[in-house]
């Protein structure tokens, strides 16, 4: 826009109003009359000579900027009554004579002045660091003005144009130098203060350390850390972006306002990356590269991602939105949205491209963290784009979402699928918690951490399902009943797992080991808990006592067998070799049943416990009773030595040792038994 | 809320109702649909090489600015160019995916077709991302150009004004000449080099000699990743792409193979036309097959493009699309219109001045309605290709579903 303030079209043809110019001012000496120290400037100034002003101005040797700009503005006032007194004379070209308007001399000096100062400047002096001196600062600035108003006045001013375009030409000179040099100043500033700010805090760091060495005084160190934090972006002093919005308005309203934004625009951009880089680590990172990476690699990249762009919602981007405001105010964003928009469509893109890498179930809850960070960080981002980019930027982050919420979907009918498949067909030794159960309770519960954003991902994003079971899943959740699916692949792949041992009082073991396993898995963690509900856990409670019996029944009902009256007595006589049959045939079941069950595994303590004493509660009494009733037929010594091995409290202390896993416990029997 | 979600469904939609009918696609219809496919391809593709006469034009566009409008490599080309890919793109898919028994593409040669023409996709992704980065930095250029030309539209023309154009234009080149090679291989080159213009390095006042100063973005501002390169990516992207032969030719690697090499044509394009993060070589890398038909006016274009290319390689060039081409050889003459400069103004000069300015002002304008749209054509291809990869790889799991061993 404003590049097209100075440019007046009624003025463009320049070559003929230059000629004219010089004719006027040649050919129209009344005018002279006017002021007599005043010669035309035009004239004057291009004939310039140093030792003409000393003469010519004697005592006024030592003006300055800041002695002429009275004058100066004086003149643009009435320079700029002039104007509009003769706004309208410029369609009667004719009277040429009456809209004449003298510039005085002092004009040529204060260009003069400033075109000192800034050589001064140029000069590269270390000593004047101009903006440093507030005096300097605002007496370069105002004078910098004051040219911009008269090349304004000037170039708008019919008159001006036509009688003294080599003026023009001189302030046009002078105001162009003053705006380089404010450019350059403009794009050190706004690099310097910022290396400044990041060896300060480097230094900071430094000094606290050493403070909390010698003071030992944590607390206020860790205060005045995180208070620094704080400021820290873009990290530019109050003062410093004052000064570099004078600058800019000073350019601006010179007419120079796009070479400042450009400058700016480049200047924010590099310091952007730079800090990503520097506080988060954050590199750009190709598609392809994505692809290729390892897990491990991709693993690490993706909370550097996830830090990045939370801090750009959180900190990077409203600072750069701020600071844009306030050294450009009425600028609406759109220096901000030209420094942040690429970069803001390259995160996305990686978002993408970590949903495109080859599935495997580690990858989902990395893929939920994006997910999460998108969903969560990018509202504030995008608050501070202007409305159209936003609903661009929108639609961006909804197609990374439903790439992400597809891919965690997938990976979870990649799970139900590997369940389904799991087809190995060695027993897990021992009856013991199968691997494939472990994996994916910890897998399920794990998962559940993110039992919120997930039920969003199924909700949102689940595309066949819900076409296919659309009443189902409004009873409950998806992501619920995706739960109670895989459960209950679980339990079909275990069970047909269970048929895998022969012995069925194994099988039970088995699946009492996994689903008491389950059980706790889910008791263990509330929102595993929540999703499954009361019910279900009841249920497989009641599953579990099931199998219980069974192996109860399976394992010990042979055994309470032989410790039945039956076949003992032949006409209230005991049948003696009978007698010793069954105590030879319990032993040895026993020591049988002792024997293979001690390999047995049951990992679950409580699980254990219970039923060691469901056991030894069925079986103690029971042989108590026995020997009360039998025992004493035997004959006390070698006969009762050889027939009843097992004291009831040797029997209670064997069950004691069941479900240990031990693999060298073929003679722990006899071993326990002399101890 | 999701449109693009529930296209996709749809369009799965329809699959799955005509799967059930995939018997009776007779073979007869499918190569109908090829030739069909390959006509377009080639209309589409002489288009672009020759585009057919303008409508006469009104009074307000001269004659040269509509002939370039058209030209091979301007902006509104390109944006043809992506128009006839995205049509390219959605007659493929249809004819890869609709109404086909999905384990027919599981099944060899797709076993490895499909596969590789996956992993073009991804890289086309990453050309996709440059290109709309390159973009970004000829917006850079147009504003620098936009000053420039702000201010040699000034009159009076004085000093001030030819030096403040001067300054710009000399940002402007250097940009130019030097966005490819050093920003990105030694980054900071460019800045040091633009930076020594500075009034403070030099010690003598640049300002005054109008020196560039603005400094350029550096490569970190726009790359796509650490060792990243167009050339490397085009040339990985043409290493398996061979025609199919044989019994494959007449069946569905063709059009995989047409495809694979429109994608690839139409990336080499971008990455030629704008700033690019290395691209040495890239003339080399792109074996189009001259003796097929649909081919044709694609080699033609390619040839055009690559005579070009190898002209600008040496120089060192920010892309080769028509109105940077143009803004360079404007900038250039209009540097030595200020370095020639005294005020008052020479008649002469100042009048051939302002035509090149106003044909500066007028590619400005053109960027200004064009590039954006471009940038946002760019990314709906990047969009495009990213759901079509996921259409491809959904139908793909459909197919391991059928044919997955009961267990």
């Amino acid at each position: 826009m404003e590049k097209n303030d100075d440019k007046d079209p009624d003025h463009n043809d320049q070559s003929k109003g230059e000629e004219k110019g010089d004719v006027v001012s040649n050919t129209h000496p009344p005018d002279e009359s006017d002021g007599k120290e005043n010669v035309d400037v035009g004239n004057a100034e291009t004939e310039q000579d140093p030792g003409d002003n000393v003469d010519s101005q004697g005592e006024e040797i030592q003006q300055t900027l800041e002695s002429l700009s009275e004058e100066l503005d004086q003149l643009l006032s009435s320079l700029s009554l002039h104007k509009e007194e003769h706004k309208d004379d410029t369609e009667e070209k004719g009277e040429a004579d009456a809209d004449y308007f003298q510039i005085p001399q002092f004009v040529g000096k204060f260009l003069d002045l400033l075109e000192d100062k800034l050589s001064k400047y140029d000069s590269g002096d270390p000593k004047t660091v101009w903006y440093q001196d507030q005096e300097e600062v605002s007496s370069l600035l105002e004078a910098v003005d004051r040219v911009s108003k008269l090349m304004g006045l000037l170039l708008n001013t019919k008159s001006c144009l036509d009688h003294h375009e080599p003026l023009i030409n001189h302030a046009g000179s002078i105001q162009q130098r003053a705006m380089a040099f404010l450019e350059d100043e403009f794009r050190l500033l706004l690099e310097e203060s910022v290396i400044k700010e990041t060896t300060l805090a480097t230094d900071d760091q430094q000094d606290h350390q050493n403070d909390a060495v010698v003071s030992q005084d944590q607390d206020q160190v860790t205060v005045q850390e995180s208070g620094d934090q704080e400021i820290e972006y873009p990290g530019y002093s109050e003062e410093m972006v004052v000064l570099l919005r004078k600058i800019a308005e000073k350019m601006k309203a010179g007419g120079y306002g796009w070479e400042c934004r450009e400058v700016y625009l480049v200047g924010r951009r590099n310091i952007l990356m730079r800090t990503l880089k520097h506080d988060c680590e954050f590199e750009k990172v190709s598609i392809d590269e994505v692809q290729k990476m390892s897990w491990g690699e991709l693993e690490r990249e993706i909370p550097i991602w996830t830090k990045t762009f939370k801090d750009c919602s959180s900190r990077f981007f409203p600072g750069e939105l701020k600071l844009a405001e306030k050294i450009f105010p009425g600028d609406d964003g759109s220096l901000f949205c030209i420094i942040t928009h690429g970069l803001t469509i390259q995160f996305l893109g990686f978002a993408e491209a970590v949903a495109m890498t080859k599935r495997s179930t580690e990858k989902l809850f990395k893929i939920l963290d994006i997910y999460e960070t998108l969903r969560d960080s990018f509202p504030s981002m995008e608050e501070l784009f202007p409305e159209d980019l936003r609903s661009e930027l929108r639609n961006e982050v909804t197609s990374a979402r439903s790439r992400l919420g597809e891919t965690a979907i997938h990976i979870f009918s990649d799970l139900e699928n590997s369940i389904k498949s799991d087809s190995s067909k060695t027993p897990v030794p021992g009856g013991a918690v199968h691997p494939l159960t472990r994996y994916t309770m910890n897998y399920l519960k794990y998962s559940c951490e993110y039992k919120d954003t997930l039920e969003q991902v199924f909700k949102s994003h689940s595309k066949m399902e819900q076409e296919e079971e659309g009443t189902n899943s409004s009873a409950c959740s998806a992501f619920a009943s995706q739960l109670m699916r895989i459960m209950d692949l679980l339990d079909g792949n275990m069970e047909a797992k269970s048929k895998l041992y022969k012995d069925i009082p194994l099988s039970c073991i088995f699946m009492m080991n996994n689903g008491r396993y389950i059980v706790q898995k889910i008791k263990g963690s509330a929102e595993i808990h929540e999703v499954m509900g009361d019910t279900w856990c009841r249920k497989r409670s009641s599953e579990l006592r099931n199998y219980h019996k069974s192996y109860q029944r399976e394992t010990w009902g042979k055994l309470l067998g032989f410790l039945g009256h039956e076949g003992l007595m032949h006409n209230g006589k005991i049948v003696k070799p009978n007698l010793k049959e069954r105590f030879k045939s319990f032993n040895a079941t026993f020591d049988e049943i002792h024997k293979t069950q001690t390999t047995w595994v049951i990992n679950d303590e409580q699980l254990q416990s219970e039923l060691r004493v469901s056991i030894t509660a069925v079986m103690i009494p029971a042989y108590r009773a026995f020997m009360a009733r039998f025992g004493q037929y035997l004959d006390p010594g070698r006969q009762t030595e050889k027939y009843v091995k097992y004291q009831p409290e040797d029997i209670e202390d064997l069950i004691d040792e069941l479900f240990e896993g031990n693999t060298s416990s073929s003679s722990a029997a006899t071993a326990k038994r002399r101890t | 809320m999701r449109p693009a979600q529930d296209n996709q469904g749809s369009f799965l939609g329809r699959i799955s109702i005509r799967r059930n009918q995939f018997t009776d696609v007779n073979t007869e219809q499918e190569q109908e649909d090829l030739e069909l496919f390959q006509k377009h391809i080639a209309d589409r593709f002489t288009e672009l090489l020759s585009p057919p006469p303008q409508p006469p034009s009104d009074e307000t566009d001269s004659v040269a600015s509509v002939a370039a409008t058209e030209q091979i490599m301007s902006v509104t080309w390109l944006r043809k160019l992506m128009d006839v890919f995205l049509c390219c793109e959605a007659e493929f898919k249809a004819i890869l995916l609709m109404g086909r028994d999905p384990t027919q593409i599981s099944k060899p040669p797709f076993d490895r077709l499909v596969p590789e023409m996956l992993d073009r996709s991804i890289k086309a992704l990453d050309i996709c991302t440059a290109v709309v980065n390159g973009i970004d930095s000829v917006r850079h250029y147009q504003r620098l150009a936009e000053i420039a030309v702000a201010a040699l539209e000034q009159r009076p023309l004085g000093d001030g004004n030819v030096r403040r154009a001067k300054r710009a234009l000399a940002n402007l080149l250097i940009a130019l000449s030097l966005e490819d090679k050093e920003n990105v291989t030694g980054g900071n080159k460019a800045i040091e080099r633009s930076w020594s213009f500075g009034r403070r390095g030099g010690g003598s006042s640049a300002a005054s000699k109008g020196g560039a100063t603005i400094g350029q973005l550096k490569s970190s501002s726009w790359a796509v990743g650490r060792n990243w390169s167009a050339a490397k990516q085009i040339h990985a992207m043409t290493t398996n792409l061979t025609p199919p032969r044989g019994n494959e030719a007449a069946g569905l690697p063709l059009p995989m193979f047409i495809m694979s090499t429109v994608t690839v044509f139409v990336m080499w394009v971008l990455t030629a036309a704008v700033p690019c993060q290395e691209r040495a070589g890239l003339a080399n890398h792109l074996p189009v097959p001259k003796h097929l038909n649909w081919a044709q006016s694609l080699v033609g274009i390619h040839e055009k493009i690559g005579d070009e290319w190898k002209k600008k390689e040496k120089k060192g060039s920010a892309g080769l699309m028509e109105e940077m081409t143009r803004m360079e050889k404007l900038g250039h003459s209009l540097i030595e219109f200020a370095d020639g400069f005294h005020y008052p103004a020479e008649k002469e000069a100042a009048e051939s001045a302002a035509a090149q300015v106003a044909e500066m002002a007028e590619i400005c304008r053109r960027m200004e309605e064009e590039l954006v749209p471009l940038q946002q054509q760019i990314r709906e291809v990047f969009h495009r290709i990213v759901r079509s990869r996921a259409e491809i790889l959904e139908v793909l799991e459909q197919a391991g579903k059928l044919s997955a061993p009961v267990v």
